[in-house]
């Protein structure tokens, strides 16, 4: 559509200021990739407890440890990329709530929390309370992963994010991102159908986000001009075109493609690296997602 | 009272006077803008146009970046002035992202946000915003939109039909209008943006805040 107005006016810029360069940079991407593997290793040893719990007794201490890293990998970035990083805790004195950063900030602040005792019981060997925990842990982890896609819709500048679809694609990458964590770190400690569940949740979610982005990169210039513009940028010779596709390869097609190699061989090796390239691939898909609606010119 | 905004784009012969006015009067740092005028060629040679648009912050009614203020430094006054409270800013740039105009920067020397703020340190004085009084030909209008003596509304009234804002697709509200313009002039898709739109130098982008 833009293309189309600009074949009819002919209008050119000719006189007009610098306009800001990215906003939110490559710290936001670490924050939305940590996050994912945090909140995604809880769902993950939440499912696997009930259907295979002889596998995992002995991985709450190891999976709480991944959380509670991952989740302060991702407030560390938050932080990092505040320009007035000293002045955080205005957030829980001068809560706006309205506003999914502030409320963001509660929820992933008492996830971190409950988190620390996850670990505490873990490290005494207190399944039992562990259990019960654990069942809290993951409720809460559903919207400390979705919340990120509400401050996305709330972004009203960027006409790309758009809910539900952004919720949708954070579950998919903590549970993809979850079950390639689990695979690396669980190892041989796995039953083979242990590792079939965990192979099934990473193909499923692979190829379920990898249909919602196609469905965005068809069908998304087709209702919005912004999109269209914005989705220029990963297409054709697109600022973001190689890193898109690089990107779409390795968390998701490539993955999918040695799942399937992996349960017809039986090899946990195919399947480890399955999970390697997921997360690799996760964080270039949502850091192309993150820049190409910044590329574009808002006034 | 609902102070509101509007710009005769007929008028506007793209002086900059507005955009000096405002530097000055807000100290607005090197490299950031509360006010600027936009410059797009129309057309083909010899049937050429160019057209001049000040953009500044909207002041919507229904503000995205006050929405998303995580700690409220954007804020509603009484006036309908969408302000901001430096001291308490975080510059988490929620609201630079949110902007569907693209109003607000971040203060290098401070690294909060800022934006235009219709120099409501002005308006508390009852005085019109420094923009205003530089114009040499009253182009900017000011005053209360819901007065319909004031000049603003008599204005809107006199040009019905006329009156745009800029995106209303985003359901902002904004409280900023424009007689005389289009879709060249407000519609940032419909122009082609090159290198080297500056008379002065090739820069396109700056970094925000100065960092990162």
């Amino acid at each position: 559509m833009a293309h189309e107005i600009l074949a009819a006016t002919n209008a050119v810029v000719t006189l007009d200021v610098a306009l800001p360069g990215i906003v939110w940079p490559w710290l936001v991407t670490v924050n939305m990739w940590a996050k994912s593997i945090g909140t995604g290793v809880i769902f993950m040893l939440f499912m696997l407890l009930r259907m295979h719990p002889e596998s995992v007794k002995s991985l709450r201490l190891p999976t709480a440890i991944v959380a509670f890293v991952s989740i302060n990998i991702f407030l560390l970035f938050t932080l990092a990329d505040l320009h007035q990083p000293f002045r955080m805790w205005h957030i829980f004195v001068y809560s706006n709530w309205t506003s999914a950063i502030a409320i963001g900030s509660f929820m992933a602040s008492a996830f971190l929390g409950l988190l620390t005792l996850l670990v505490f019981y873990a490290w005494k060997k207190n399944d039992e309370t562990f259990d019960k925990l654990l069942l809290w842990v993951t409720i809460l982890a559903i919207p400390v992963t979705l919340y990120t896609a509400s401050l996305m819709a709330q972004c009203t500048a960027r006409e790309l994010w758009q809910m539900p679809t952004e919720s949708a694609q954070m579950i998919l990458a903590a549970l993809l991102s979850g079950s390639a964590a689990m695979i690396l770190l669980g190892g041989n400690k796995f039953s083979s159908e242990a590792k079939n569940t965990l192979a099934v949740v990473l193909g499923l979610s692979a190829l379920m986000a990898f249909i919602i982005y196609m469905s965005e990169y068809i069908f998304g210039p087709m209702k919005a001009e912004e999109v269209a513009a914005t989705l220029d940028y990963i297409k054709g010779n697109g600022q973001y075109s190689v890193m898109f596709w690089l990107g779409q390869w390795i968390a998701y097609l490539l993955p999918m493609l040695l799942i399937v190699l992996s349960r017809t061989s039986k090899s946990e090796s195919i399947l480890k690296l399955a999970a390697i390239l997921a997360l690799v691939g996760l964080a270039i898909v949502k850091h192309v997602w993150l820049m190409i609606p910044q590329l574009l010119p808002m006034s | 009272m609902q102070l509101g905004f509007l710009v005769d784009l007929h008028l506007c012969m793209g002086c900059k006077g507005c955009e000096i006015a405002c530097k000055v009067e807000n100290e607005v740092p090197l490299s950031t803008w509360r006010l600027r005028v936009k410059y797009v060629d129309v057309g083909t040679f010899p049937e050429t146009k160019r057209t001049f648009t000040p953009l500044r912050c909207n002041h919507c009614e229904n503000a995205p970046c006050e929405r998303i203020c995580p700690v409220s430094a954007l804020h509603y006054l009484d006036n309908g002035i969408v302000n901001i409270d430096k001291e308490r800013c975080i510059g988490c740039a929620g609201c630079v992202m949110a902007c569907p105009y693209g109003a607000i920067y971040i203060d290098p020397q401070t690294q909060t946000a800022d934006k235009c703020t219709y120099c409501a340190h002005r308006v508390a004085s009852s005085m019109m915003p420094a923009c205003v009084v530089a114009c040499p030909v009253q182009a900017n209008i000011f005053g209360d939109l819901e007065d319909p003596t004031s000049n603003i509304s008599k204005y809107i009234q006199v040009h019905q039909g006329g009156v745009q804002v800029r995106k209303p697709e985003k359901g902002t509200n904004p409280h900023h209008f424009y007689v005389g313009g289009g879709n060249v002039t407000l519609n940032p898709l419909a122009s082609f943006r090159g290198n080297g739109h500056s008379l002065f130098n090739n820069i396109t982008t700056l970094p925000v805040g100065g960092h990162h």
